[in-house]
C-alpha cells in the first residue's frame, strides 16, 4: 500500500487465482438466480403470514385511538405496580441462582474432560438438552398447571430453562479449560474432590460468573413475558390492564419494563466488565 | 538396587495404536542423585516417566517409588503412593488466578484430606512450610501475587516449589525447560540439581538437550527406541554415544 516502486516496473508472473472462484467475475446468470431465489423466499413468507398492508392503513385510526387513550401514562399506578415489578426481578434472580446451582454440577458431568463416567455424560447432556429445547414460556405453562398461578411457577420455569442454557455454556467452558493444573494436582496425591475444588473451580469461576450475569439479564426479559401465562410479575399486570382496556396503565407498565430491561442490561454488562 | 528411590524393571509399553514405546527399559536412581534421561522424539522417554509417576500402566514390567510398586496400585492406594513422588511438567501448570502461595500449598493436599480442603480451603498450618519451599526456589517475595503474573521461568520454579511442598522422596521432571529461555533454563536446572544434592531426593529428569545433561546431571541415561543404551556419569559418556541416540530418527 505504502510501498512505492522506483525505476522501471518489473512485471513478474503472478499466480492467478482460478477465475471461477472470484465472486466479482461470476456469471450474471448466477447472480440473477440468487436474486430470484431470495425474492421467492420473501414472497412466500408474505403469503404464508397473510400480510395485508391495506389493513395496516385502515387500522391506523384504531392505533391512533389506542395511543391517544394510553396518554398520559397513569403515574398514580406507579406505587401499586412497583410490587409486581419487584416480583419480576426476583423471579429472574431466583431462577438464575437456582439455575447456576443445578447447572454447574450438571456441566461437570456433561464435560468430556471432567465426567466420571460415559453414562453420566450422556445423561447430563440429555437433561441439559431437554431443559434448553423447551421454551421457558412452555415450562411456565406446565408449572402453572402443576403449582397454580403466581410468581413461583414463573421462577421454576426460569430455573429449569436456565439449567439448560447455562449447562451447555458451562460444559463448553470446562471442556476448553487448561488441563495442566488438573494433571499436576493429580500427581500430588490429591483426591478427586480436592482437584475439582482447587483446580477446576478457580479456573472456570470468572467465566461462570460472567455467564450467570448474562443469564440474569436474559432472565429478567423472560420473566416480563411469563406473567402472560399467569406466572406473576409485571407481565400479569400488563395482561390484566390490556383486558380491562386500561391503556394508561399499560403505557406506564411499558415504561417500567423499558427501565427494567435497560437497567438490567447495563448492570449486567458493567459487572461482567469488572470480572474480566 | 535396594537403596534406590526410583526403580524400573523391564518396562514394555505398547499403546493401543500398536506403537511399541518401551522395549524392556530398566533404571534406578539413588537418593541425592540427579539423573537425566536423553533421547530423540519417540524414544519413549516421556512414556517412561509417566509410568514411573503412575499416570499410565506399562504393558509389562514394574516401577517402584521408595519401595512401593506404583505400577500395580490403583485408586486410593495409588494416590497415596504418588505422594512420595513430585512431578514437574514442561508447562508450569499453575492455577493462574490463584496466588503463588496457594498454588504451592496445593502440593500439600494429599496430606490433608478433609472436608475443608475438599471444599477448596487450603491447609493453613502448611503456610510456613509453603513459604519455606518458595524461599528454596527464590520466590518468597512473590507469594501473594497471582500465579498468572509470573514469567515462564518463575512459574516453573513455583511449580517446583509446589512439588517440594508435597515433601516427596523423588522428583520427576518431564522436559521442564523446553519452553524457557537460556537464563531461566539454567536457573531451573541448577535448582533441580540443588534439590537432589541438598534434600537427598532422587531426581529423574527427561531432557532434549545433551549439553544441559552434560553440564548438570550426575548420571545420563541414554534411551533409544525404547531401550536404555547407556547409563553413566557425564564424564564417561562420549559424544558419539550421545549422537547415536539421535541417529536415523526423524526429528
Amino acid at each position: 500500500m505504502n510501498s512505492e516502486v522506483s525505476g522501471p516496473v518489473r512485471v513478474k508472473s503472478i499466480a492467478v487465482p482460478p477465475i471461477r472462484r472470484l465472486r466479482e467475475i461470476r456469471s450474471p446468470a448466477w447472480t440473477l438466480l440468487y436474486i430470484i431465489l431470495f425474492l421467492v423466499i420473501v414472497i412466500q413468507s408474505g403469503v404464508v403470514v397473510e400480510a395485508r398492508p391495506q389493513d395496516l392503513l385502515t387500522g391506523a385510526s384504531g392505533m391512533a385511538d389506542i395511543l391517544a387513550r394510553s396518554f398520559p401514562p397513569d403515574f398514580s399506578q406507579f406505587w401499586p405496580q412497583l410490587w409486581p415489578a419487584f416480583e419480576t426481578v426476583d423471579i429472574a434472580i431466583f431462577g438464575t441462582v437456582v439455575g447456576v446451582i443445578i447447572a454447574f454440577p450438571l456441566a461437570v458431568l456433561a464435560a468430556r474432560n471432567t465426567t466420571p463416567a460415559r453414562l453420566l455424560y450422556h445423561g447430563a447432556r440429555a437433561l441439559i438438552a431437554v431443559c434448553r429445547s423447551v421454551p421457558d414460556l412452555v415450562w411456565a405453562l406446565l408449572f402453572v398447571t402443576a403449582v397454580g398461578l403466581g410468581p413461583f411457577p414463573g421462577a421454576l420455569a426460569i430455573s429449569v430453562h436456565s439449567v439448560g442454557m447455562l449447562g451447555r455454556l458451562l460444559a463448553e467452558v470446562i471442556e476448553d479449560m487448561d488441563m495442566g493444573p488438573i494433571e499436576a494436582l493429580g500427581t500430588t496425591g490429591a483426591r478427586r474432590m480436592q482437584i475439582f475444588s482447587h483446580a477446576v473451580v478457580p479456573t472456570v469461576l470468572p467465566s461462570l460468573l460472567g455467564i450467570a450475569l448474562y443469564r440474569l439479564d436474559e432472565n429478567i426479559r423472560s420473566s416480563l413475558i411469563l406473567g402472560f401465562v399467569g406466572a406473576g410479575g409485571i407481565g400479569f399486570q400488563l395482561l390484566s390492564a390490556m383486558n380491562l382496556f386500561q391503556y394508561r396503565t399499560v403505557s406506564l407498565l411499558l415504561i417500567m419494563m423499558f427501565v427494567l430491561v435497560i437497567g438490567a442490561e447495563r448492570l449486567s454488562a458493567a459487572l461482567r466488565k469488572r470480572i474480566a | 538396587m535396594s537403596d534406590a528411590l526410583i526403580e524400573a524393571h523391564g518396562l514394555f509399553m505398547r499403546y493401543p495404536t500398536g506403537w511399541l514405546a518401551l522395549e524392556g527399559a530398566s533404571l534406578a536412581v539413588r537418593p541425592g542423585e540427579f539423573a537425566v534421561v536423553l533421547g530423540a522424539n519417540g524414544s519413549g522417554k516421556s512414556t517412561l516417566l509417566r509410568i514411573v509417576a503412575g499416570i499410565i500402566k506399562p504393558t509389562e514390567g514394574t516401577a517402584r517409588i521408595a519401595g512401593q510398586e506404583i505400577t500395580r496400585l490403583t485408586g486410593r492406594a495409588l494416590a497415596d503412593a504418588r505422594m512420595a513422588v513430585g512431578m514437574v511438567f514442561q508447562h508450569a501448570n499453575l492455577v493462574k488466578r490463584r496466588s503463588v502461595l496457594a498454588n504451592v500449598l496445593c502440593g500439600t493436599l494429599g496430606r490433608h484430606r478433609n472436608l475443608a480442603t475438599a471444599l477448596g480451603m487450603l491447609p493453613k498450618q502448611e503456610i510456613p512450610h509453603g513459604m519455606h519451599c518458595l524461599a528454596n526456589v527464590g520466590l518468597q517475595e512473590f507469594a501473594a501475587q497471582r500465579a498468572g503474573t509470573l514469567s515462564g521461568g518463575q512459574a516453573q520454579r513455583a511449580a517446583i516449589a509446589r512439588a517440594l511442598a508435597q515433601r516427596p522422596r523423588a522428583l520427576l521432571a518431564d522436559e521442564p525447560v523446553a519452553s524457557l529461555d537460556p537464563e531461566a533454563t539454567n536457573q531451573v536446572m541448577r535448582l533441580l540439581r540443588h534439590v537432589a544434592a541438598n534434600e537427598g531426593m532422587a531426581v529423574l529428569c527427561v531432557l532434549h538437550q545433551p549439553d544441559l545433561a552434560r553440564r548438570y546431571a550426575d548420571r545420563i541415561i541414554g534411551l533409544r527406541r525404547g531401550v536404555v543404551r547407556f547409563a553413566a556419569p557425564p564424564g564417561e559418556v562420549t559424544d558419539p554415544e550421545i549422537e547415536a541416540l539421535y541417529e536415523g530418527t526423524a526429528r
